[in-house]
Formats: structure tokens, sequence, C-alpha cells
């Protein structure tokens, strides 16, 4: 009876079979091995993935696609400025990114129709428009599973937690949460990776040797049961993570040369993006940073000039620059992008912009996608992409696309459905032309 | 299957069909197979669309997912799934024939591959399949036939196969056996698949072939019908007539034995009573026994001990609480998806949890309980909208009853305000899950690949829920009381939404009374069908008016316009003895939370080709279940009292690798909410400890909802999200994980919450210092309080210092007066003095002092370290088990080579902790 049914007929084994002898030597990890078949090319050129999500929905308009001749009514206070790109403007507060441009592709024109903050975090976190009756994994979530990363390390950190949620794929491919985000220049601690006060190495090590000494009960049996021999595996990969050097001193931004971490500057965005370049750099698959403030009803533009964009413009840029300058820019796929964008036309009464998914802009470079391009268009009042536009759901069949995965390919959900990783989304060709 | 004929509701409705069959006359001749009628290729007899065709198609793979039955359909050419929507693969494959030349039909010239064709060749030229399709062609490509016949059952023969080699074989034989008496030999149209190639594989001609030893069931699947056939073939040469005389004192135990007897498997030796205390304690109430309560029990020679410890645990509060959860589990209790559903938010999976709670308490019937949810409204019965918005606003008010004054109201509406429980779809599937432990879904979109069910039979179902309203504000005919409750509250005007709740929920504070929301049902109008009239939006998506007419699963075709609530004859149905899946879905949850794997596995997924494992243990479960009017006690105590509940996991030479048949106990992981409140069970003191048993505030057995919005709320939360606490929201069972992973390891051994659990005030730790005269430190995790610590440390050597050094001045000036008295009364405040600061840690004792003070705590009696018994302790509050003299060596050789005793005891107890046997049951 060790058959999973799937809706369409086909039957899977399931890995951790119970059939009287059915036994099977896969470990957790040779298993997921195995399921990474064709749909997933290990050449491509994204290796690593950094997702900055911009919770809240920054304003298109006043970032990345500015209308300098709108009428007043749309066009906001601030200016633009020359960007490395000829011919290419983005917002007079953001400078340093305007300076690295050639580094990412910018989308303006990605359009969608869901208005909510949780339904469009959801949305733009899976690639998939959210339905009530199943719930779309992240992109962390199916990059772990189908590119599981090293045993020192966790494949999948969000910084300090995730709305990439692991969905029908199962718990155990949800992230690990930091819970709490870095402080620049300050040692980090990590729930579970660092080792709690006062326990040192010699300590655990200690213990480690009493535990083997007396979880002993089921060593007769342990090999028969996948359960126990997978507890015991995981007991064992759990001591190489906790005493690894490697793990905390990849977590423990502290340790960053300063020269190097000056560029982040000392927000905690900008600290979380240093983190986020060094779990990549050690060998962690995936990792998500989470920004928020972003929801600016109320004087948008005082919000944008003083409290957002600054720390934005530094973080990213070093963000960028620093991937290139250690090397990683051509094996590291970043994704920034927040929920939707703003009203084009003013929110008079509270100097605001609201919530708007008709338009907005997200960025994309690295892993093989091509740099200092500008890609899609908005029309004049920045209020509808002038063409036919992206999706969601395009960007993210394009990421999957540059982290060697096939968006296209089937899961079956544990009741048995099948569902593609990405439904209805198409590469857009042009970011790796 | 036939529906129950004596509910009057149904008598007039039946719609059975009347079988011309009688059991005492000789059953029709059968028809022999079309592999033979069709070999030549001048066969005269016309192939029925239906019976012959469609079933070909599908065995061919035609209407396989891959190909034409892909909902893109391919090369334009698209066939419904596994074929049952005969008028639209007619039109569609008539469009592709020709029937004046026949041979020129494009669906011959394709399947013959004699043009190409990307799914190759499915016919082979000259073949009896290409003679039948050809030959339907030539007749005109008749489609089903007006008023057909229905497939009454398929009679598979042999109905068990027992195989003894690998390699042996044998071939199933198909009957379909038609409602106008027609009986035909279908084998060569049937699709066959095995459900363990292992154990033994089938061909698509229905010959059965053995592989390992095992057991597992063959399936054959025909228009309809899906027949599953058990294969057996022994694990050793005791099977059968050759079995040993095995002990089976409860009508579970024959069952078991009977289906062992066949595999050649013999049940473990009963477990020990230690492990017996352990796994039903935990299995029953979620909790571990204390110490005190292990050594009572191990003591106690009664030889009923057993069953008087079950009905104990069957009255604690812990299995209130975890058979609550789990009906919250299967129920939806999630707080994400009653977003709003209640003007205080988080409010509406408390009530929820109280109603089920009270319910479990009073231990109510299990159909009785399901009646409250599947017909609930907002209003009791009788209740005014206005004395509804009393009654339920006085359960916030701050004088109110709170959450638990729900557990008072007649149903469950909030099952029906869900978020993902608002279309009839959504509502059928999840029904299917909560009350059938079905999955229908599949058939939401076509042909059940694995079940009777059709797209119909799911479309017809639907009925029965189209008349209920979950999210609304108020029944349409109260709307104007709402709107006056409304206008008299302040400063509600204008608002809507979130605005208008937050306001809603301040009123509530100040002990107002509110409009709410309410869950209703409408009576379903007789109404004269407008063909014409397009469909609505809402009725597109599947949400349009009731219908006149719903079709229970598998049985008749209701006249909803003749009842009340639509939902009363889905109800009458549910509980009615014939109910095929009702009492099976529960009796195989409550099964599978006590064995690992439930009599059907996956324990949600009942379905035809997914049979028992022992089919006759789960029809007596049922039986008696229903027999004792659905009283869930019943149930756990003929389970937990069987010599099989009862089992060692240590295997024996016959089933080490039995894990489906109940011969010996499979060690499992502790479901979440039990995994947390366990470690804190085991790390508290004495008395915190005992408290588990009888008081659940603070424990993860309580927590009402599930979701993200609750998160972060609970200290638990983390610790819950690691070990897969259920998430209530897709309708599986699978919501809820026990599988282990790094992450639940990583926490268990270095997460700051579970360290500094053990230094707790309240803790075991703290405790067995105090108790054996250790000074107790913390090896605090947490870095503030152990710099606060470090700074207290520090004040108080300073204070010490200060202190001493007035002392010795005073002595000094004593000693130069040679005052006798004074410089006596002075040497023993500083010894005092001395004493106190060695105690708390500021200065260690120098050596005399130590020796010194263990002679005086010989003399005195004062408490002295008791290594034996701390690490015994250690072992009862978590392994529920005394350790073996070679554990206990190790424990006290560790101990000792620890720095300090503390260090090395709670090294102890975090070993523990960490072991494989503390976290599963076993």
């Amino acid at each position: 009876m060790a058959i999973f049914k799937n809706c369409d007929g086909t039957t899977r084994r399931d890995f951790l079979r119970a059939g009287v002898f059915g036994t099977t030597g896969l470990t957790l990890a040779s298993y997921s091995q195995l399921a990474a078949a064709s749909h997933v090319n290990p050449n491509a050129k994204g290796k690593a993935a950094i997702f900055v999500n911009l919770n809240g929905g920054p304003s298109h308009m006043d970032t990345f696609d500015l209308k300098p001749d709108a009428p007043s009514e749309y066009r906001g206070e601030f200016n633009p400025i020359q960007t490395c790109l000829s011919g290419v403007t983005i917002s007079e507060h953001l400078p340093k990114l305007a300076a690295c441009m050639d580094k990412f592709t910018l989308l303006r024109g990605v359009s969608h129709s869901v208005a909510a903050h949780e339904l469009g975090t959801k949305y733009v976190n899976t690639g998939n428009r959210p339905l009530p009756s199943l719930e779309f994994p992240g992109y962390g979530a199916v990059i772990t599973k189908e590119r599981p990363g090293q045993e020192e390390l966790p494949s999948f950190v969000a910084i300090p937690n995730s709305s990439q949620r692991p969905g029908y794929l199962g718990v155990k491919y949800a992230p690990m949460n930091t819970t709490s985000t870095p402080v620049m220049g300050q040692a980090y601690r990590v729930r579970g990776i660092t080792m709690a006060g006062g326990l040192t190495v010699e300590d655990l090590e200690r213990r480690r040797g009493l535990l083997t000494q007396i979880d002993r009960t089921f060593s007769d049996v342990e090999k028969d049961s996948q359960l126990l021999d997978g507890m015991d595996e995981f007991g064992r990969q759990a001591h190489t993570v906790i005493s690894s050097t490697k793990a905390r001193e990849a977590f423990d931004i502290s340790k960053e040369s300063p020269e190097f971490s000056q560029a982040f500057g000392t927000t905690p965005l900008g600290a979380s993006c240093l983190l986020a370049l060094r779990l990549v750099e050690s060998g962690v698959r995936f990792v998500t940073v989470s920004n928020g403030g972003w929801d600016t009803h109320n004087d948008n533009w005082t919000a944008l000039r003083t409290r957002q964009l600054p720390p934005l413009d530094e973080a990213l840029s070093a963000l960028f620059n620093g991937l290139a300058a250690r090397g990683l820019l051509d094996s590291t796929v970043v994704y920034v992008t927040g929920e939707f964008g703003r009203t084009p036309k003013i929110n008079s009464t509270r100097n605001g912009r609201d919530h708007y998914p008709r338009n907005m802009f997200m960025l994309l470079g690295g892993g093989g996608v091509r740099g200092g391009q500008v890609l899609g268009e908005s029309d004049e009042t920045a209020s509808m992409p002038k063409h036919e536009g992206f999706s969601p759901d395009d960007v993210a069949a394009s990421f999957y696309h540059a982290m060697g995965i096939d968006h296209t390919y089937e899961y079956h959900t544990s009741t048995g459905r099948p569902v593609m990783i990405v439904r209805d989304g198409r590469v857009i060709p042009q970011l790796f032309s | 299957m036939k529906f129950h004929k004596s509910l009057a509701l149904f008598a007039t409705l039946l719609a059975t069909v009347a079988s011309t069959l009688h059991a005492d006359e000789p059953p029709a001749p059968v028809t022999v197979s079309v592999a033979q009628r069709f070999a030549a290729a001048d066969a005269a007899e016309v192939p029925d669309f239906q019976k012959h065709i469609v079933p070909l198609l599908g065995k061919l793979g035609c209407n396989g997912r891959a190909c034409h039955g892909s909902f893109q359909g391919r090369g334009g050419f698209r066939l419904s799934l596994f074929g049952y929507d005969f008028a639209t693969d007619h039109d569609e494959l008539y469009g592709r024939v020709d029937t004046e030349t026949a041979a020129q039909s494009l669906i011959l010239q394709k399947g013959l591959m004699e043009i190409q064709h990307e799914g190759g060749q499915r016919l082979k030229p000259g073949s009896w399949e290409h003679h039948l399709m050809l030959r339907w062609v030539q007749a005109g490509a008749p489609p089903r036939v007006p008023d057909p016949p229905s497939l009454l059952r398929l009679e598979v023969t042999p109905s068990e196969i027992l195989f003894n080699t690998a390699g042996q074989q044998q071939p199933l034989t198909a009957i379909a056996v038609w409602s106008n008496g027609v009986r035909e030999d279908v084998t060569a149209l049937c699709r066959f698949q095995t459900n363990d190639d292992q154990i033994a594989d089938i061909t698509q001609n229905g010959l059965v072939t053995a592989a390992e030893p095992g057991d597992t069931h063959v399936v054959a699947f025909y228009d309809s019908a899906v027949v599953p056939v058990p294969v057996i073939r022994p694990v050793t040469p005791q099977f059968g007539d050759q079995y040993p005389q095995v002990a089976a004192p409860t009508r579970i135990d024959e069952l078991v034995v009977q289906k062992l007897r066949k595999i050649g498997v013999v049940q473990s030796d009963t477990c020990s009573d230690a492990e017996f205390l352990r796994r039903a304690s935990l299995d029953v109430t979620g909790t571990l026994p204390t110490p005190a309560e292990i050594r009572e029990f191990l003591a106690n020679q009664s030889p009923d001990k057993r069953a008087r410890k079950i009905d104990e645990l069957l009255e604690r509060p812990g299995y209130v609480a975890w058979w609550t959860t789990r009906i919250c589990d299967i129920t939806g209790n999630s707080d994400d998806k009653l977003n709003n559903v209640t003007p205080v938010q988080a409010e509406a999976s408390k009530q929820w949890y109280e109603w089920v709670e009270k319910r479990v308490r009073e231990n109510m019937p299990w159909d009785r309980i399901v009646e409250g949810i599947v017909l609930a409204n907002s209003r009791n019965p009788g209740e005014t909208y206005q004395q509804y918005c009393e009654n339920i606003s006085r359960l916030y008010h701050k004088d109110g009853p709170g959450a638990s004054g729900y557990a008072e109201r007649q149903g469950l509406a909030h099952f029906w305000a869900r978020q993902n429980f608002q279309t009839s779809e959504d509502r059928v599937i999840a029904f299917a899950y909560t009350f059938l432990g079905t999955r229908i879904q599949c058939a939401q979109c076509h042909k059940h690949p694995f079940d009777q069910w059709t797209q119909d039979d799911f479309k017809q179902f639907e009925g029965f829920f189209k008349s209920t309203v979950g999210r609304q504000n108020a029944r349409p005919d109260a709307k104007a009381d709402y709107d006056k409750m409304l206008a008299e509250l302040q400063g509600t005007e204008g608002l809507k939404g979130n605005d208008l709740r937050r306001v809603l929920a301040e009123q509530l504070a100040k002990g107002a009374t509110v409009p709410l929301g309410e869950v209703y049902t409408t009576k379903v109008q007789a109404r004269a069908a407008n063909r014409n009239r397009p469909a609505t939006p809402a009725q597109r998506r599947g949400n349009g008016p009731a219908p006149a007419t719903a079709k229970i699963l598998a049985g008749p075709v209701v006249d909803l316009t003749q009842v009340e609530d639509a939902r009363q004859p889905l109800m009458d149905w549910l509980r009615s003895p014939e109910n095929p899946l009702f009492a099976k879905a529960f009796v195989n949850r409550v099964w599978a939370s006590y064995f690992n794997v439930g009599i059907v596995q996956p324990a949600d997924d009942l379905n035809l080709a997914n049979p028992p494992v022992n089919a006759p243990l789960l029809d007596y479960l049922a039986k008696g279940f229903i027999e004792h009017q659905f009283d869930m006690k019943w149930l756990h105590r003929e389970i937990l009292n069987s010599r099989t509940y009862q089992l060692s996991w240590i295997p024996n030479s016959t089933n080490r690798h039995d894990e489906r048949n109940f011969s010996r106990a499979v060690p499992r992981r502790l479901p979440a909410e039990i995994a947390w409140d366990i470690m804190m069970q085991a790390s508290l003191s004495t008395e915190k400890n005992s408290e588990f048993v009888t008081a659940l505030d603070k424990r993860a057995l309580s927590i009402p909802g599930s979701g993200l919005r609750q998160r972060n709320r609970n200290p638990a939360d983390y610790a819950l999200t690691v070990f897969g606490r259920s998430i209530r929201e897709s309708n599986c069972d699978c919501d809820r994980s026990d599988e282990p992973s790094l992450l639940q390891t990583i926490f268990v051994q270095n997460d700051g919450q579970v360290l500094s659990m053990l230094d707790s005030q309240d803790g075991w730790l703290a405790e067995t210092c105090k108790q054996n005269g250790l000074q107790f430190t913390r090896k605090s995790s947490d870095d503030a309080a152990a710099a606060q610590q470090a700074r207290a440390r520090t004040q108080l050597k300073t204070r010490f210092k200060e202190q001493l050094k007035k002392l010795e001045e005073q002595l000094a000036a004593a000693e130069e007066k040679q005052a006798e008295k004074q410089i006596a009364s002075l040497k023993a405040q500083i010894r005092k003095l001395r004493d106190q600061a060695v105690a708390r840690g500021v200065i260690e004792a120098d050596a005399a002092d130590v020796a010194a003070a263990e002679q005086q705590a010989v003399a005195q009696g004062t408490p002295q370290l008791n290594t034996d018994a701390i690490i015994t302790d250690a072992w009862l509050r978590t392994l529920s088990r005394m350790p073996t003299d070679n554990e206990l060596q190790t424990a006290k050789t560790w101990i000792a080579e620890s720095k300090d005793p503390v260090e090395g005891i709670r090294g102890v107890l975090w070993a523990l902790l960490n072991t494989r046997e503390f976290i599963v049951n076993h």
C-alpha cells in the first residue's frame, strides 16, 4: 500500500515506505537528488538566490518609473536623475543604484490585480495567483527541494522571517528564520545556530558523547525504521551544523571586514543584505530579506525621502556591487519586489499613494540575467503597462529558469493534484539574451 | 451500498434501479470477451460506446492525462480524462470518423500510425482492438445508447490470490454485470494496476505475477467500477495450518491475527508495564506519567491494572484536550481562514475549540457532534436577530462568559464561515474530507481515477451545500434590524470592513450589543427551469441558486424543495447505518492515532482502489461504533484494551519488516503539541510536572486555532511550527506532519528556549540542586540574563568584601582589647558571612571549609548528593522507565567527570531529551 494516489491516475512511491517488506535504502538527501531529475538543470548559472521583499508595496512612480511630464495630480515631488544606462532615469533619491544599473535588469510594467497586502505578497512570493483552497510553495521551498544545499548549513534562510511558506510541499522545506535582524558591527545570534550562552563546542562534544551512549534503546531495529534511522542522521547533521564554525561564522556579520561592510551602511536593511551575501558565499542556497515601511498611504514623499529610499539605495547597491566584487554575481540571482505598486493618482487628502497592482516594478539581476537594461514600459501616467506588460508569473518563471528549474514541472500536492511550479508564467527571453 | 429505504423521507424519492436479477435465478450466460468476438475482421456485432469504445480508449491510453485526456487536449483533440463524459467524448470522436470510408477515419489512421501520431502506434493492424474500432465506425459510430443500463458490479475472480513462490502467475477474469441482465467478460477492456509492484505485478491483460513476500492489492478498473483483489505471499512458512497457537483475547486481536495467519507473521510479545503506561498516557492524554505514577503502577500487582489505567486516562483532561485538538484539525479550525468572522480577532478559533471541547468532555456521540456542525446556523432555534446579537455580544463583554459561552450554542456555525468553505465545490471537498475521510476532489474535474465518483456525482452532490450562506452580515429578513442596530451605535457611521470591525470591537469592550454577521440557510424554492437565461457570473462559478434536487453520493436523488434545510437529508444519510464511509472515516482516524497508520492508509483516503489492509477489522470497528451510538470512548476503550495495542515494539523473526499489519508496536514521532508539552513537563519540578496531568493552561494541547495570525502570540509557536502542528487549511490529514527534520533536532539540541527551560527557576534541575545541597547555577542561554547575573555577582562580591573588611577590622580591634566574648562573636559572624558568600557563588570555598561542611552535613543530616536517585528520577521523568545498570553507570561516570555536579545533571537531562526514545512513542 506504499503508493500515493495522484489525481491524474499516476502513482508514485512514498519515500517513507511503509509496506510489508518495503525497504529502500533512500535517505532524504539521496531521495531529493533522485527527485531532481530532468526538470532541473544543474549547469544553470544561478546557483543561489537572494530575494528582497519590500513589504507594503513601494511606489513605482517615485522610485524606478518616474513620469516627470505627467499631470501634477500624478507626478509627485521627486525628480529623475540619469543612470549609468544612457537615456534611463530613476528617482533622485536612488543615486547609488543609478550608478550600478549595469548589474541588473529593471522590469517596468509588471502588472496584476491583487490589491491586498497578504494576497499580493503571496502572489509575488510564489509566482502563482493565490487560491483559497491551495497554498503554493514560496520560491525558497521549491529551490530547497530541487537544489538542496550543503550539509553544514540550512538551505533556506529567512532574515528575519519570510512570506515564503512551504505550502503544499510540506514543512520540511520551510525556511530557517533568523527571527531577528542583524545589527551592523555586532555579533549576530541566530536561533539554534549560535551556540547558546555559556555552552561551548567542548560542552557540546561532551554532551553528544553521552547522548550517543544512552540513545541505544533502538539500536537493534533502527536500520529497519526510516523514522529512527532518519532521526539518527538528523542528529549527526544537527551536531555538524551547530558545531561547525562555518555556519556560525557565516551568520556573524561582525566577522566581515569593515572596509567591505561600510558600503552597506548601518541600517537593518544594509545589515540584512550583508548577512544574505555572507550566507550565499558560504553555500546557503536561498535567502530572503524582508524590509517593511513601504505602505505609504500618508506623506508618501517624506517617508520615502527620509526613511525608505536612502537605506534601500545604499543596501541594494552594496549588495549588487559586493556580489560582483566577490565574484558571486554570476552565480547569484537577486530578485527585488514589493507586493504591488502604488496609485499613480495622488491621494491628496493624505498626500500619499494607495495600493495599486496594475503597474509596478521589479528588479532581477545576477545568475545569468543580463544586466544593464530596462524591460517593459508603462503608459504616460504609469497607470498601466504600455504594451503587453509582464505578470508576476512571468517573472517567477524567469527566476526559476535562471536557477535551472523548469517552472512547468508538475508537482503533486499531498492530495494528489497535479500543479505546475508556476502555473501561468512564461520565461521572459530578453532577460537572458 | 443501496441507501436505507426505511427513511421515510426518501421513500418517494428513491430512484432505485429495479434489478431483473434474483438471487435464486441462474445468472444469465456470460458473453465472451470482445477479444474473441472481434478477433476476425468481419464481426457483425456493433460495439457499444459506453461498454466497449470508451473503455478501450482508456486501455489504449488515449484519454490519459499525458495524451488527449489533458485539459488542453492534444493536437486539437480532447477526451474526458478517464472517460466518463460520454456526450463530449462522442462529439470529439465523431468529428474524426469517416463513416463512408471507415478506414480513412482520422482516429484509425492516427491510432494505427498510418499517418503521423505523436502518441505512436496504439492499434496493431488486424488486432481485435483495430477490428472493434473499425466496426464501430462502419456502423455509423453510434453514441451511448439512450437510457443506458447501469453497471451493477464488476465480478473479478479469483477474489483473493495466494502465492507461495516468486514468479508464480495467476490470471484475473472480470465480468461486468449490467442492470439489464447482460453479463460480459470485459477482462480485455479493464485497466489494471498494482498497489505495490515489489510484491505483485500485473499486466494489462490481468495476469498477476508474484514477486517479494508480503501483501498488497491489484486493482481492476472498468466503467465506474474499481475492484481491488488482495494478493498475499506469506512471509514465513508459518502460515495457514502451520501457524502457531497465539493469544487473541479480544475480537480485534482475533481479526488482526486472522490476517497475520495468512501472511505468516506472528505478533510480538506484549510490552512491559512501563512501556504500556508511557505509550497509553501519551496516546490518550498527550502527557507523560509522573515518576510517582510510574512507581505506583509498576508496584501494582492487580491483573486488571492496565484496563483500570485506560479508564482513568480516558477521564483525564488531557484526553479531552487532545481529541478536541484532533477534531479541530479535521474540521479545520484555522485563524487564517476565520479572519473577520468575529468582530474580535482570534475569538472565532477559541469559540470553535470551546464548542468542541465541551462535547468531547461530555462524550457526546460523534454523530451528534457532527449534526451540530453540519446543520449549524448562527442563530439558535427560535432566536430573533436581536436576541442572537445580544447573546453573542455578551460573550465579548468583560463580565460575560467568554469563548466558553459559545460552547452552549447549538451549532458550530464558524465551520460554514471559513474563507475556504464558501463555494459549493470547496464545501463538497471539505465535507468529504472531514466526515467521509475521502478525497473527492479529483471528481471535481473528471472521473475519479481511484474511486467510483464521476464528475456528475460531484456536481449533483453540490446541491446540498448551495442554500447555506456563510459570510454575510445578516439574514436578508434581518437587514433592517442590522441597519437599525448599527445606526444606534456611536462612531460606526460610514465605516466598512476593518474600520467597522474595530469600532464594533471597542463597543463590545464597553458592553454594548453590536450587530453581527450570521450563517443561515434558506429553504430551496421550486423554480421553473429557464434554459434561455444566461448564467450569472456567480452561477458560472458554481454559486448559483440552489437546485431543486441533489444526489447523495452513490445514493438517491433528493427533492430539496420538500425539506426545510437542504442539509438535513445529508445529515440523515451521514448517520444512517448504511452510510459506507461516515463511521469508517472516524474509526480509521482513531486507529491511525494509536498505530501510526490507519487500517486504510493514508487515513483520510478511503477509496475503492485503496482498500483496508484488514477489511474485517475495519468493518467490525465501524459496525461496533454504530451499534454503540457513535460512543467515542467505546471505540478508544475497545482499541486500547486489545492485546494488539499493547504489543511490544521489539520485533521477532517474522515481523521485523511489518509496519502495516499491526503485528508489533511501531515507534512514531510524537505530534507537535505533545512533543513540546512533554519537553516542558520533563524539565519541570516534581510539583509542576504532576500539574500537567490535571491542568491544561499553558499547554500547547489547548491552543485553539492554527495559522499565521496565531503565530508569535504563544511562546510555543516556533516549536510547534518546527514540529509540524496541523495548519488546518488544505483538507488533508497531512496538514499535520509527524516527520522528523533537521530543524527539530537543532531545536532540541541548541535552541535558547530549550536550554533556558532546563535552567528554569521552576525546573527539575533547580529543585534537584536544592534537595541535594548543590549550589544551583544557571548556564543560561539568555545573554542578557547572564550579564545581569554577572553584574549581580560582582555587586555581591563587592558588598561581601566591604562587610568582611569591616568585620575583620572589628576583630582586630577586639583582639587588641582581648575581648574574648566579642572575638568569638565576630569570628562566628565572619564564618557565617563566608559561608553565605560560598553558597551564593561569590567566593570559592577552600578545601578545609568543604571538608568541614561535609562533616557537618553528615552530622546534621543536611541534603547530600545522591547521584543514583537523581539519575533514576531523570530517566523516569523523560523515558518513563528505570535506567538499566549500564545506563546508570554511564550517567554516573559522566556526571563525575563533569566540571561540577550541576553541569553534569544538566547534561544528563539534555541528553535524555535528545534521545529518540524520548521524542517517539513506542
